[in-house]
């Protein structure tokens, strides 16, 4: 073997395996690409999925399952308590409630014996006799909404209050609950048996009030104030009133009492709902009797107030469960009057009990065939329907939380639900549509996420803001459609490319102008200086066409060898000084036009004459710098369309003896108007999704109104402002979510679009 | 006539009002915010004003203008807005004078223009210097040269102050502070591990030992940096007396000829680059915003080249070209139309509360309940400007992709280049303009943005830098501040917000300048590539 050919074998022995290795990494290479750029590509539009599902839970509906149930009496210690009466008032259990947890409940017998038991099975945990009734018995109960108050009313005239309390502590990872109750001062209200109460104290001022119908058919309210000058020493000041007279011989079958002890509401047989104004405690005052049922045969038989204590809820004999809140009315002598908000799906059988949530507008109600409904006040639904063994449930309770239902029969079956309901209060109808809210006197779209207080109801309609990026971007496109679409027909047919090819990029340049930028002077430039000129803005427009129509004629007479040096299109940049003369005039105009037009006060004049509010920033601020950011888009975009028209079509149409402007309007535009459309497509896509400018120049004010002169809150600016404060997975935060959902549904729609329109474009070109 | 309206030559010229108009408004915006951001730093001359009721006025002069005539034949009166400054003397900055309340206006030749680190500017006399209580000069001729001699000292010293208590202190706080989160992360292992804690525990001790050397030093440095004091004096004879080291800047623009306020102004112009901000954000410097905005289009950028590249080359090399890849196609230029705030709110749900609170939950369990990623900061808003900007280099390189002529491509495949090598020896380097014009574009396109960053991690102070000396040097979990939030904030949220306004148009100036120069920059290049190719066609 000579040297040369072991040279050469060697030679092809590396360039396959060489060959081999280039393979590889050719190989990984496309591997690494191609995954990588499928991966990319998906993982940004997994951006879209990602929104939905965090918007998704928003729609689901409640879940709720039965926990566990048992029978009391199986009970030893409960089981010596007969069931087998006939008549309601001597079922054994007087009350039940739960803890936040829900592991413990309890049950409160007549004869005054707490008995906290596991709700895993019904065994008995603890047993505390309620001391200071000293042997009477209970006859009546009352739970006050925030589950922690229990009140009870006895045989022989007292109402005793009690407070459940339950300790917390880990024992390393377990929970350890150990219930206490803590009994407090006993309210005398009179001899008899006290067949219905209620009983409430008030956190805020203190104090104590208490009204109660008793086996002799009185109602008696009994109050304790305390005195105003506090010195610790003084006793509260004891007031006892009869409102028996008012009832005019109607039985009472349900009472209920505010926290704020401002107002009694009382339920009779004959279906009638007692008013009385409790605010000033020296003279509570009756108001009026309301017929709340179809027919006078019809009792109310379950009264309760949803959480904030506004709305009464109302359950009756023929199983209706409806929703009253006090509505301003010129003809009430109070100014208000308890109306009949929502009525809510009913059941067949009459309404038992009713208690509501001490979370939400939510509540539960519960009938004598064994049916618990879940409502949602506000949004007049119900979300769920649940069963029990189909006998009348006698006693039901919420638990704190609002995470779950315990409930007892007539049976004496207990059961235990969860209830999984996240976002209660959102539906497609309160998200878009009118919703009659607490406190409003009719319907409306409101949107108030954040309240002073715990009882606060979100209210969370997107019509408002949804309403609000459109009037932006209206107003937007009003002002840059017209400049932006008759500046690139101008640059494009009636000038010279020189010229184009300097004044495009100034334009474009102009679109990365940060939006921050724009917002800050629109607000804090712009606003205070259009304040002042509010009638000179108006009349620009008008003076610069008549100054450009002026030149125009002027230019008409300049002689030919003068027009002649001027490039083509350069002529036109002699209106810039008649543009500047024309918005100084203007200027000059506009307290001449003030006084006589408006009296002087423009401000006022639109108030009066037209009512109309003007507000510093506003929709035409708005309107004016988002304008001006979208005009280089829709310039841009436009031109290109415009400019690409193939040459040899103008060059026919003046040909054949078209002037410049008919050959621009109708050969020109007509095929490039896909173009602008599309143009003009993006522009709003882009004025929907704008954030800065609408937050810095609106006040941000959700309100429905046309009005160019009122602000508005758009869904962008509204995301950028709340999501800081919306805690993660609530209810706000999600809302937030899906108004990003729309944006981004919105702008990718009208962006594909308009995409589309010039791809056709593009073909049409080449056919052309 | 009618020849005239047939022409249609007025319709013509409309469309020419419309482009002027348009053109006038850039022309107006772009004089409106370099008027008032470059004025900002020039020292202009302090007025005293003599008021016929007496009393006396004195501050820089910033507008006048016409008051609305109370009727018909009243004639138009107008008012001069003052700055007085002294905010710690009258509480209000700014004040409005009619000007026939105005007896007399004058230029004092020793009005000095103090510019200090709390409470603003102040427009006085120099009454007297003191040092330890001791009167050294008097009288603003003899105090001038003396204050203009300490200022240099009282720089040093407190360069020497900001140095134990950002660095030595800072770095002594550091320590301990990772030495307890070691000591909480044995007691979340459980187990024995007395040993170790209480050689951490030990080690604390040892920190706060060399902290009470430290902060002897400093007490000793403050007691030097607060030797000297100057009492002024303001024009209604009101007298305050402050140390010379809360002054950053003394002049007297009165006797200050052209060369001197050119030279001021650079210093002060400088200082606005190069400084941290005082009082709020309405003061003093935008450093900070500065570095944050770059830190974050750098870390953006490292995101968005290669994922952005690597996707544009899947579309336009790899794929099978067909209706997915077109309608592939199409998505990913719409994204380029989704609102940034979109971005923003998905940043929040995935990054944040998402991977985050993950990373935490693994990685910082010690530091938890306060979070360490699971909280806004400059990763994840670098992520997210990422994410918005990445079809604009998608698309960018596509095109450059597309302009490469297929000739090349398959006269390297015939001369047995494999079609990796093709790629990225033949079709990547004649495409590189296009992808830097991308790069560029979302570069331009991210410094402007504002909305998705405050929401993702962009705070109007932030106590540190990104990037300090301590390991692991760059903090990708913290917050930062960002010029164009800067804006918003100072703009929006501060309290003071006419005097903080000249300082808004001033960063406004700035981050303009700053994307008007990328974008030019990505247009130039454009155009070469264009050229380039056009050349390389014949």
């Amino acid at each position: 073997m000579t040297a040369q050919t072991r040279l050469k074998r060697k030679d092809t022995q590396q360039t396959s395996s060489g060959l081999r290795k280039r393979k590889l990494v050719d190989f990984i290479a496309t591997s690494v690409v191609t995954t990588g750029g499928i991966g990319i590509i998906l993982s940004i539009l997994a951006i879209l999925v990602f929104i939905g599902i965090q918007s998704v839970p928003l729609f689901q509906g409640v879940k709720s399952e039965l926990v566990s149930s048992f029978i009391i009496k199986e009970s030893p210690e409960l089981s010596s308590y007969s069931l087998d009466s006939p008549d309601k008032a001597s079922f054994p259990f007087i009350a039940t409630g739960v803890e936040e947890y829900r592991e413990i409940g309890f049950i409160v017998t007549r004869d005054g014996i707490v008995t906290f038991l596991s709700l895993k099975d019904g065994k008995t945990i603890k047993k505390v006799p309620l001391t200071k009734l000293d042997g009477s018995k209970i006859t009546s109960s009352f739970v006050s909404v925030n589950n922690k108050l229990y009140s009870f009313g006895t045989d022989d005239g007292f109402i005793l209050p009690v407070r459940m309390n339950y300790k917390i502590d880990f024992v390393g990872d377990k929970r350890v609950i150990t219930p206490k109750i803590t009994e407090g001062d006993l309210f005398k209200l009179g001899d008899a048996p006290l067949i219905k109460i209620a009983y409430e104290e008030s956190e805020e001022e203190g104090g104590s009030a208490a009204a109660a119908y008793t086996s002799g058919g009185e109602l008696l309210f009994v109050t304790l104030v305390e005195p105003e000058d506090d010195f610790g020493d003084s006793e509260p000041e004891h007031l006892a009133y009869n409102f028996t007279e008012e009832l005019h011989g109607n039985t009472v079958t349900a009472i209920e009492l505010d926290q704020s002890l401002e107002n009694l509401f009382v339920g009779t047989k004959n279906g009638k709902i007692y008013h009385w104004d409790l605010s000033d405690k020296k003279s509570p005052e009756f108001l009026r009797a309301i017929d709340a049922t179809e027919s006078p045969d019809t009792a109310i038989t379950a009264l309760a107030f949803l959480l904030g204590d506004r709305s009464l809820l109302v359950g009756d004999e023929a199983g209706n469960v409806s929703v009253w809140f006090e509505v301003p009315d010129k003809l009430s002598p109070t100014g208000d009057v308890l109306t009949r908000i929502h009525q809510l799906s009913p059941f067949e059988l009459p309404v038992t009990n009713i208690t509501a949530s001490a979370r939400d507008r939510g509540f539960i109600a519960s009938d004598k065939g064994g049916n618990i409904n879940l409502y949602h006040a506000t949004s007049a639904q119900k979300l769920k329907e649940l069963k029990a063994d189909g006998s009348s449930i006698e006693k039901l309770t919420f638990a704190p939380k609002a995470n779950g239902i315990v409930a007892i029969d007539k049976e004496g079956k207990m059961y235990n639900w969860s209830v999984d309901n996240p976002h209660p209060e959102t539906n497609l109808k309160t998200l878009f549509g009118k919703v009659w809210y607490e406190g409003y006197q009719k319907p409306e779209y409101v949107w108030q996420s954040t309240g002073g207080t715990d009882e606060f109801e979100p209210k969370l309609s997107l019509t408002p803001l949804a309403f609000g990026t459109i009037k932006g971007a209206i107003y937007a496109l009003f002002f840059a459609i017209p400049i932006s679409i008759f500046g690139a027909i101008c640059v494009s047919q009636f000038m010279h490319p020189s010229f184009r090819n300097t004044i495009k990029p100034v334009i474009e340049t102009m679109a990365a102008l940060p939006t921050v930028v724009l917002g800050f002077l629109a607000g804090l430039w712009l606003a205070p200086i259009i304040e002042k000129i509010i009638p000179a803005v108006f009349t620009v427009p008008i003076v610069l066409t008549i100054f450009t129509l002026i030149s125009v004629f002027i230019w008409h007479y300049v002689p030919r060898g003068i027009k002649g040096r001027f490039k083509i299109g350069s002529e036109l940049f002699l209106l810039l000084p008649v543009i500047i003369l024309g918005i100084l005039v203007s200027l000059w105009l506009n307290q001449p036009i003030e006084s006589a037009m408006f009296g002087g006060d423009y401000k006022e004049w639109f108030y009066t004459v037209l009512g109309l509010q003007y507000d510093q920033r506003n929709s035409l601020i708005v309107g004016f710098v988002m304008g001006f950011a979208v005009i280089p888009i829709i310039f841009t975009i436009s031109e290109d369309a415009l400019s690409s028209v193939p040459k040899h079509l103008t060059a026919g149409s003046l040909a054949l003896g078209a002037n410049r402007w008919q050959t621009a309007m109708r050969v020109v535009l007509p095929t490039a108007s896909p173009g602008i459309s599309s143009a003009v497509m993006i522009g709003l896509g882009r004025a929907i999704g704008e954030t800065m400018i609408v937050l810095m120049a609106t006040g941000n004010t959700p309100i429905l109104d046309w009005s160019i002169f009122n602000g508005f809150r758009a869904l962008s600016a509204n995301i950028a402002v709340e999501i800081p404060e919306a805690p993660e997975g609530g209810t706000l935060y999600r809302v937030l979510f899906l108004s990003a959902l729309l944006l981004f549904f919105f702008t990718f729609f009208i962006n594909t679009i308009a995409e589309i329109v010039r791809h056709r474009l593009r073909k049409k070109y080449g056919q052309l | 006539m009618n020849k005239f309206w047939k022409s249609g030559d007025l319709f013509v010229w409309l469309t020419g009002a419309a482009l002027m108009f348009s053109l006038l408004m850039i022309a107006g915006l772009m004089y409106l915010i370099l008027a008032k951001g470059l004025g900002f730093f020039w020292p202009s001359d302090v007025a005293e004003l003599d008021l016929q009721n007496g009393s006396k006025l004195m501050g820089e002069i910033i507008a006048q203008e016409k008051v609305p005539s109370k009727g018909e034949g009243i004639p138009d009166e107008y008012r001069t807005q003052l700055k007085i400054g002294n905010r710690d003397l009258y509480g209000l900055d700014f004040r409005w004078v009619d000007d026939e309340e105005i007896e007399s206006i004058s230029y004092p030749k020793y009005a000095v223009v103090l510019e200090r680190q709390e409470w603003g500017n102040m427009y006085g006399f120099i009454k007297e210097i003191t040092e330890n209580r001791q009167v050294i000069s008097q009288g603003n001729e003899a105090s001038w040269p003396v204050l203009e001699s300490l200022m240099p000292v009282y720089a040093k010293i407190e360069a020497e102050i900001k140095a134990i208590e950002k660095g030595d202190i800072g770095g002594i706080n550091r320590q301990i502070e990772s030495y307890r989160l070691k000591i909480r992360g044995l007691e979340l292992k459980g187990g024995d591990n007395q040993a170790q804690t209480q050689e951490y525990e030990s080690k604390i001790k040892e920190e706060e030992e060399k902290y009470k050397v430290e902060e002897k030093k400093l007490s000793v440095l403050y007691k030097e940096f607060n030797k000297d004091k100057i009492v002024m004096v303001s024009v209604d004879g009101r007298e305050k007396e402050m140390s010379i080291g809360n002054i950053v800047r003394a002049f007297r623009p009165n006797s200050m000829n052209w060369f001197q306020k050119a030279s001021l102004y650079t210093s002060r112009a400088w200082g606005f680059v190069s400084e941290y901000p005082r009082e709020a954000n309405t003061e003093g410097g935008v450093f900070p915003a500065i570095f944050g905005t770059v830190l974050m289009v750098i870390l953006m950028s490292i995101v968005v080249l290669p994922f952005g590249v690597l996707a544009a080359l899947y579309l336009s090399e790899y794929a099978k070209q067909g209706t997915l890849v077109r309608f592939i196609r199409i998505c990913v230029n719409n994204l380029a139309g989704v609102p940034s705030i979109v971005f923003g709110i998905f940043a929040v749900g995935f990054f944040i509360y998402g991977l985050g609170h993950t990373i935490d939950s693994f990685f910082y369990q010690e530091a938890l309940p306060n979070p360490t990623f699971g909280t806004g900061g400059i990763l994840w808003a670098s992520l997210t400007l990422a994410l918005l900007t990445v079809p604009v280099v998608i698309v960018a390189t596509e095109e450059g992709l597309a302009a490469v002529p297929s000739e090349i491509r398959h006269g390297s495949i015939a001369l047995g280049a494999t079609k990796f090598e093709t790629t990225w020896k033949i079709v990547i380097p004649s495409a590189m303009p296009s992808i830097l014009t991308g790069l560029i574009l979302a570069i331009a396109r991210a410094t402007g943005e504002v909305a998705p960053l405050m929401i993702t991690g962009v705070v109007k102070l932030a106590p540190q830098l990104p990037v300090d000396g301590y390991f692991p040097y760059v903090h990708l979990e913290r917050k930062f501040m960002h010029l164009g939030f800067h804006i918003y904030d100072v703009g929006f949220q501060s309290p003071n917000v006419e005097a903080a306004k000249p300082m808004v148009f001033t960063t406004a100036l700035l981050l303009i300048l700053i994307v008007i120069v990328l974008n030019l920059t990505a247009i130039i290049i454009r155009n070469r590539l264009k050229k380039k190719y056009t050349t390389s066609a014949v």
